[in-house]
Formats: C-alpha cells, structure tokens, sequence
C-alpha cells in the first residue's frame, strides 16, 4: 500500500504548508516513487535488513526470525494443529500464484499505463507534426508570393491583350457599320439617278414615238428601202471583186 | 488456541466488543482510492481496469436502465469477493457464513427488483409469471409455479452463498485437521495435503459464487 503512504505524505506536504499562505494546488503533483519498496522474500522490507546489519550482520534478521518461530513454538504460545495445516495450504497456493501470474499481471498494468501515455503522446506528436506542416506550408506560400510579380505581369500582358483585341473587333464593327450606312446613302442615291435617267429615257421614247407622224413614218420605211437597195448593190459589188 | 469445528462461525468478540463490524469494514481498506494522477501505480491500475471490465460485463444484457444498478451491483461484487477471498486465509472470520447478512443482502434487492418492476411496467412483470407457448390446460398450475420461484428467489439467493461459503470452510477444516491427526502414519497424509490443495483452488470459486450471485439478481431485473 504504498500509493497510500504517498498520499499520506502529500497529504502531510499540504497540511505543513502554513494556514492559506499560497494557493491551494495540488499542482505540481510530487512525483510517484518508480518501483515500490525493496522486499526479501516477498513481505519483509529491506530496512528491517539494513537497521539489523550493523549490529547482526548478514544473518542477523534470520536468527531473528528462526528465534521468534522457535519461541513461538515452544512455549505453544502458536500451536500447532489442524489450521496450520490449512494456512500451509493457502500460503502454497498463493504463493504458486504470486509467483507464476505476477510478472504478467505486472507487466499487463504496465502496459496499460504505457498505452495511456502513448495514445496521449501520439496527439502531442501529431500536433507538432501538424503545427511543421503549417511552418512549412507557410515558407512554401511565402516563396510563391516573391514570384507572384511574374504572375501578374503575364496576367497584365494578358488583359492588354485582350483589351486591344476587343478593341479593334468593335472598332472594325463601328467601320463596318458605317460603311454600310454610307454604302446604303450610295446606293439609294444611284437608285435615284438611275429611275430619273430612265424615267427620262422612257418620256424622250414616248414623246419620239408620239411626236413620230404616220407621214414620216412613211418616208422613213421608203428611205431605210432604198438604203438597203444600195447596201445591197454594193454588198454584191464587193463580193464580185 | 484450540478452535471447535464450528467456532470459526461464531460472531467474534473481543473482551466484549463485538469484532463483527471490523470484519465487515475490512474489504473497504484494502482498496486504496485512485488518487488525482493521471497514470497511478499497477495496483490502482489492475483494480481500476478489473472493476471497469467487471461492470461493463454486467451492463452487456440490461438496457440503459438498468445501468442504474451499476454501482450497486459492481461495488456488491468487489464486497462480497473480497471478503470469501479473505475468510479463506486462517483463523480469519467470514461474515458471509452468517445467514443473516446474506439474508441482509438478498431479501432488499430482490424485493427492489421485483417492486421496481411492478411499479413500472406491471402488466409486463406480471407477465413474466407466465413463459410463452404453454398449452392452455397448463395455465392456471404453471402462474402458480412461477410465483413460487418468483417469491422463493431471494431465499435461494442468500442460502445458497451461505451454504456454500460454511461448506466450504467445513470441509477445509475437516480435512485440515485429517492431515493434522495423520501426520504420525506418513503416506495418507500426502494424498490428503493434495486434496486439502485442491480444495483450496476450488475455493477460490468463491469468486464464481459472486458472480453467481450478482447475476441471478441481474437475471432478476426486468428493468
């Protein structure tokens, strides 16, 4: 029951601080002793051993207990009888326990504390390897922004172009559309001379014709006769030569 | 110091000063409380471990109500562990071979169970008195026999500890104080050391008694 001798301790460490001077924490707990107290044979402490040797030397505390057996014994102040046989029995099938599950019950406890502080370990490990990460990441963006000049460049590059292109798409919409409009002003205008001229054309015709008198028709069909006798006199003069 | 067979159930008392409540204390002090440290040393760790293991067991077949019982029941367990455990070291006292008190610890329980059950949902506890599937005929004998064992249930509970637990230490006695008055003529008394041994370990089914007891009152909770 050592824990307990230590909680009785700590307890005393609380009760020889004086009436409220410093804050009541439990905090920083003194730490647990590793190992519990040396024991020989499994029940006498080892400082029995130690007060003894100066005086008794090595075999001192077994005298000791040979002595007070004997004693005991002797003087029937423990007799002997059908219990002793019974705490032979148990002690035996204790002490067979002891010694056969001990170091794995031991070691089983062990574990148990070593995976409690493993798990608690592994959330720390994996908050610092977080926490690199991030630095990392950090210097990673910090290197990408001393380029990001070049970035921007292109990317200004990029909308000059693009502006100029659009640019000269709607001015060469604006031309066009102002050519057609222009082109549309020409052509109505054509249109116009052409329906005068032949507007004129066609009354010239039309005043002729009316103005043409069956008389002088007459003497023009006579005359185109007469020219064709020619023609055709000297068509045939020339085919003869 | 000679003891009679059956002074080892007596109530002890010293100079007048009945010992019975020392004895029954016991079981409290050697359980050390876990202290407020994150790791604890193997003892506080195993008895930590043990007790959760033990109730999470005991809770696998109840429903979140039942959970209530978790202390009772676990802290029940650890007592009555304990204390069979050390009545079997020598010249130590049990408490558990008296009757009264595993009547003290049967007959309240039981009844609990059984009240909590009517209370709650009686047409289901009621119900319970009669298993599913009987033929018809067989009705009226078979609500008569369940509430036998229904009401017979918290004597079989504390008779069957005590029983067990003063058999037990009888026997240890008896075939003690063979291998006592054997010793003189050698060769039997080896045999009987082993059967005293083997005893021994069977008596360290006392533990299983435990767990028999806990779980017949778990069986009990139709919570």
């Amino acid at each position: 029951m050592l824990s307990r001798l230590v909680l009785v301790s700590g307890g005393l460490v609380q009760a020889s601080r004086s009436f409220h001077q410093s804050s009541q924490s439990l905090a920083p707990v003194p730490p647990l002793p590793e190992k519990g107290g040396k024991v020989r044979h499994g029940i006498f402490p080892e400082e029995l051993f130690t007060l003894l040797y100066p005086k008794t030397g090595v075999t001192g505390p077994y005298m000791l207990g040979t002595g007070l057996l004997l004693y005991m014994l002797s003087k029937e102040i423990y007799v002997i009888n059908h219990e002793t046989f019974a705490a032979a029995s148990i002690g035996a099938v204790v002490i067979y326990g002891i010694k056969k599950f001990g170091p794995s019950v031991a070691a089983f406890a062990d574990k148990l504390n070593e995976d409690k502080v493993a798990k608690a370990q592994e959330v720390k490990d994996q908050a610092m390897a977080s926490l690199a990460q991030g630095i990392e990441d950090e210097k990673k963006e910090q290197w990408r922004v001393e380029g990001r000049h070049m970035l921007f460049d292109a990317k200004r590059n990029n909308v000059a172009m693009l502006l100029e292109t659009n640019y000269r798409e709607r001015l060469h919409m604006v031309t066009n559309e102002v050519k057609k409009r222009l082109d549309y002003q020409v052509q109505l205008q054509n249109l116009h001379r052409r329906m005068e001229q032949e507007h004129l054309v066609n009354w010239v015709e039309q005043s002729v014709i009316k103005s043409i008198t069956p008389q002088q028709e007459k003497e023009s069909i006579a005359k185109c006769i007469a020219d064709l006798k020619v023609l055709a006199k000297n068509t045939q003069a020339r085919a003869t030569v | 110091m000679m003891v009679s067979f059956f002074d080892q159930f007596a109530s002890p008392s010293y100079l007048g000063i009945p010992l019975i409540a020392i004895a029954i204390a016991l079981p409290w002090v050697l359980y050390p409380t876990p202290p407020a440290r994150w790791i604890n040393n193997r003892l506080i760790t195993i008895q930590g471990w043990f007790i959760n293991r033990f109730t999470n067991q005991l809770m696998l077949p109840l429903n979140v109500g039942g959970h209530k019982w978790a202390l009772l029941l676990a802290s029940l367990m650890i007592f009555l562990i304990t204390i069979n455990m050390l009545g079997l070291l020598p010249y130590t006292f049990t408490p558990t071979t008296q009757l009264s008190l595993n009547m003290g610890f049967a007959v309240p329980l039981w009844l609990a169970t059984v009240i909590i059950g009517m209370r709650n949902q009686p047409t289901i506890a009621l119900g319970h008195l009669l298993p599913e599937g009987t033929p018809i005929p067989l009705i009226p004998v078979l609500i008569i026999i369940e509430t036998i064992s229904l009401l017979i249930r918290p004597l079989a509970l504390g008779v069957r500890l005590t029983a067990n637990l003063t058999a037990g230490h009888l026997l240890i006695q008896l075939i003690a104080t063979a291998v006592f008055v054997l010793l003189p003529m050698m060769p039997t008394v080896a045999i009987l050391t082993a059967a005293v041994l083997f005893l021994l370990t069977l008596l360290e089914v006392a533990v299983a008694m435990i767990q028999a007891y806990v779980f017949v009152l778990l069986l009990s909770l139709y919570l």
